[in-house]
């Protein structure tokens, strides 16, 4: 167990490094006045992300297993799809995904809803991850148990539903977690998109009133009060069941 | 047990594990194999529990043609016990072995609930029932396992070096527990290193090595064995063992 006494002092250092930067780089006092005038629309963006994160874990999760089961499929046209939309995720900035998405591929689709070309996008990049948080989560089954499943007579689908999916559920929730915190800090990128989102209001708000410092302060805070409790929750989701196999 | 194998071959990456094995039994209620490490004798009892596939030859066990894709019909009326007890490690013992009773053998709740609290009764796991198996220690688990095999009422089982991993403590407890399954008159096949209790139970015994059976016989063949093979091999392992074992 570590001292507390080492968390405040890191907190401390943190706390000196952040007014070294602004008395070198803030050329005005604080004032946050701005962003209080806009304080329900700044309030709806965050909400926004909220909703758009949620959703697209949700779409993310469903895109992930039809990835997964492509991935494992006999038919190679399937699996290769699969291999090709991962490689492409995984070798693109999600920037110019977010950008494609929106100006080309929502189009081409008929999709105006600028919620939903983003929440689709999203799940189609976080989608990827989340099928190698399957395939890894089946591979660690160890081969023991599909042979004690197969030696008592289980079928395949009895083997997957009473043996394989309740220990692949319950050593993909830390990481699946821990993908809500990616997809909140992904879902920033759709403020290029110009949805309206935490990230965007706030980019408003810095250009009507040029307090700039101010706004990233806000920022970083809306996301950390987001994040922090996933982030302490996988840590407690980890521990809980990790369990010697 | 009836146990006739033919002319049997089995290979791992071109390098033969059985060569060209012959078995013919009858009435053979205890069959120990035995042998040094990589002399065949687990692949051949997992070859006999239809969990591998053979390249020639072919094994008949009670009547039944016995191959990887060997029926459920055929899987239970065998049980088998692993060298790591392989009990499911997101259930509860009693749901380990309710589990099998449930849905592969389509018991009804209620008898086999009790059945099952009687069979942890006899192997001393009742105040473990509801534990999981990594909050046991081996030897509670690998009786468990024992247990397991016991409930689907099989005709054999077939045990796989079930105290390799345990100290001699926990030894003695998972052989008097095997010793159990000969007082219910259940047919077994057991690998073992444990000569004396081999030599005490088995009314049968095969010494293998290089995937072919060198001697085999009653448990005479211990004390006065035939071949150099099996007297150098015994002159090893009974170095330091005690004799009383």
């Amino acid at each position: 167990m570590r001292k507390k006494s080492g968390f405040v002092a890191a907190a401390a250092l943190y706390v000196v490094f952040y007014l070294f930067v602004a008395s070198q780089a803030l050329e005005r006092t604080i004032d946050f006045s701005s962003y209080l005038a806009y304080a329900p629309v700044i309030f709806r963006g965050w909400l926004t992300t909220i909703a758009i994160s949620l959703v697209s874990l949700i779409l993310a999760i469903l895109v992930g297993l039809i990835l997964y089961l492509m991935r494992e499929s006999k038919f190679s046209v399937l699996f290769y799809l699969a291999e090709i939309h991962k490689t492409i995720i995984f070798g693109t900035p999600l920037v110019v995904l977010a950008m494609v998405a929106y100006f080309y591929i929502g189009d081409a689709f008929g999709i105006k809803s600028k919620f939903w070309v983003g929440a689709i996008a999203l799940a189609f990049y976080i989608g990827a991850y989340i099928a190698d948080i399957y395939k890894g989560a089946v591979e660690s089954i160890h081969i023991n148990q599909w042979q004690t499943a197969k030696m008592f007579g289980f079928t395949r689908y009895q083997t997957y539903r009473y043996v394989v999916l309740p220990q692949v559920i319950t050593s993909i929730l830390p990481p699946l977690t821990g993908q809500l915190t990616m997809t909140i800090k992904s879902s920033a990128i759709l403020a290029y998109m110009a949805t309206d989102e935490f990230l965007n209001t706030i980019r408003t708000v810095q250009a009507i009133g040029f307090r700039y410092p101010e706004g990233f302060m806000i920022t970083i805070l809306g996301y950390l009060i987001l994040t922090v409790p996933l982030i302490v929750l996988v840590g407690k989701l980890e521990k809980k069941l990790n369990y010697k196999v | 047990m009836k146990l006739k194998i033919d002319d049997l071959y089995k290979h791992y990456d071109q390098k033969g594990v059985i060569e060209g094995l012959s078995l013919d039994l009858k009435d053979l209620k205890i069959l120990s194999l035995i042998g040094a490490s990589g002399s065949g004798k687990s692949t051949l009892l997992r070859l006999i529990a239809g969990l591998e596939v053979y390249e020639s030859g072919s094994i008949e066990v009670n009547g039944h043609s016995v191959t990887a894709d060997a029926s459920n019909d055929y899987r239970k009326k065998v049980g088998f016990v692993f060298q790591d007890h392989n009990l499911f490690n997101h259930l509860s013992i009693f749901e380990n072995i309710m589990l099998v009773l449930e849905k592969v053998h389509h018991r009804n709740r209620g008898e086999a609930e009790a059945e099952v609290t009687q069979l942890l009764d006899q192997f001393g796991l009742l105040e473990h029932a509801h534990k999981k198996p990594h909050q046991i220690s081996g030897g509670q688990a690998q009786r468990a396992s024992i247990a397991r095999a016991m409930a689907i009422k099989p005709d054999l089982i077939l045990l796989d070096e079930p105290t390799s991993s345990l100290d001699p403590v926990l030894t003695y407890e998972v052989l008097n527990a095997v010793r159990k399954l000969a007082e219910k008159s259940i047919d077994f096949i057991i690998v073992t290193h444990e000569i004396g209790f081999a030599k005490n139970i088995a009314d049968h015994i095969v010494f293998m090595a290089a995937g072919k059976i060198i001697e085999q016989g009653s448990a005479d063949i211990l004390n006065a064995p035939k071949t150099n093979e099996l007297k150098s091999f015994l002159d090893k392992i009974l170095t330091y063992n005690s004799p009383e074992l």
